[in-house]
């Protein structure tokens, strides 16, 4: 969130915004990132996650690129402006086994920051003649596949989301898991679920993520089954491997 | 978008078009720059049903037999986009204040999601 507000900031008298959507069912744990962040740009809440279905995200962190006509140049893909500062920090010895397995997973995610700052930066100065700004047909085609399944995925989920705020958590279970089976590669799905079961009231997000009772799958194990964290994230096709 | 429906079978064509994007037009049911024929899915009243036209866009349909709450999902055409023209995104910001994409038009945006999981 600082990264982005202070990417707004930098740009935001060429011509250029951020807007910011927190794919947080429960608002209250987007609040405090919010509030630390100050944001002067937009920064909304989505409960449904329908910005998956609207744009094609499956994971967090990614971004469209909308020009001034508002026509999409960027379909959905993982977006970063910003190396974390734990990719280089030593992983502490104490830490059990599982966490420093996950820590290092999250390590191999390949870090697409400079490139990706580079390449946005080169679009807000050029606009339309930038090699980065995709054709429409072009995005069409690079967008992420949209078959019957992903479909009732969404479905699911949104059914899951309006039955937890009637009934509770448990209304949910059984569609969440639906959309989980039928859409595996959407994570924002997947995250949302499990970080519902294992956060602990009155505190942040748990990003530990699984396993639990409840669905199959967990953040770590998910990640080593599709081969570790270098094929997590959905690489602009201008990141050099 | 997806379209909650709440035992109501057919909702006004300009509340089908704020859910799910596309709008009712002479040549069918539109989104952007693309058009699906649909005969047969506004009755005389101009009401949408709602079953018929999701069928015409390859959107599922999950129903909750317990609550009979059905949620529809968004057109399945091969590509999460059909179009490059950006949808209407309306979503409000922590405090409640809603807010429409469409009115930074005229700006590039970089639309951004995150979350704090």
């Amino acid at each position: 969130m600082p990264g982005w507000q202070a990417l707004h900031e930098t740009y935001e008298d060429k011509g250029f915004s951020v807007v910011t959507v927190a794919l947080d069912t429960d608002p209250g744990q987007a609040r405090p990132w919010i509030e630390a962040a100050s944001p002067t740009h937009r920064s909304l809440i989505d409960p449904s996650h329908i910005t998956d279905e609207l744009f094609g995200f499956n994971n967090v962190p990614m971004a469209v690129w909308i020009d001034e006509s508002g026509t999409l140049v960027r379909p959905a893909e993982s977006a970063s402006i910003e190396s974390s500062p734990l990719r280089g920090a030593p992983i502490p010895d104490d830490l059990p086994a599982p966490v420093r397995e996950l820590i290092g997973e999250a390590r191999q995610i390949p870090d697409i920051a400079a490139q990706y700052r580079a390449a946005l930066v080169n679009w807000i100065e050029h606009g339309a003649s930038s090699p980065y700004a995709m054709l429409p047909d072009e995005v069409i085609e690079a967008s992420l596949p949209r078959h019957q399944s992903h479909s009732e995925a969404a479905a699911n989920f949104e059914l899951g989301v309006e039955l937890l705020g009637r009934h509770g958590k448990q209304a949910a279970q059984p569609y969440w898991r639906a959309a989980h089976a039928l859409d595996p590669d959407n994570w924002t799905y997947k995250r949302q679920a499990w970080t519902m079961e294992t956060t602990v009231e009155g505190e942040p997000s748990d990003l530990f993520q699984g396993p639990t009772d409840v669905y199959e799958g967990s953040w770590l194990g998910d990640v080593k089954a599709m081969g570790g964290g270098v094929n997590y994230i959905t690489k602009p096709d201008f990141v050099a491997d | 978008m997806v379209c909650m429906i709440v035992k109501d079978k057919h909702v006004s064509a300009s509340e089908f078009g704020s859910r799910t994007g596309w709008e009712l037009k002479p040549q069918g049911l539109c989104k952007g720059d693309m058009c699906v024929p649909a005969p047969n899915v506004a009755n005389s009243q101009g009401l949408i049903d709602v079953m018929a036209a999701a069928e015409r866009l390859n959107m599922a349909v999950v129903t909750d037999p317990a609550t009979a709450i059905s949620a529809i999902g968004p057109e399945a055409m091969g590509h999460s986009l059909t179009t490059a023209v950006a949808p209407e995104l309306e979503l409000a910001d922590v405090d409640g204040i809603p807010f429409k994409l469409s009115s930074l038009h005229g700006r590039k945006v970089l639309l951004v999601a995150w979350a704090s999981w």
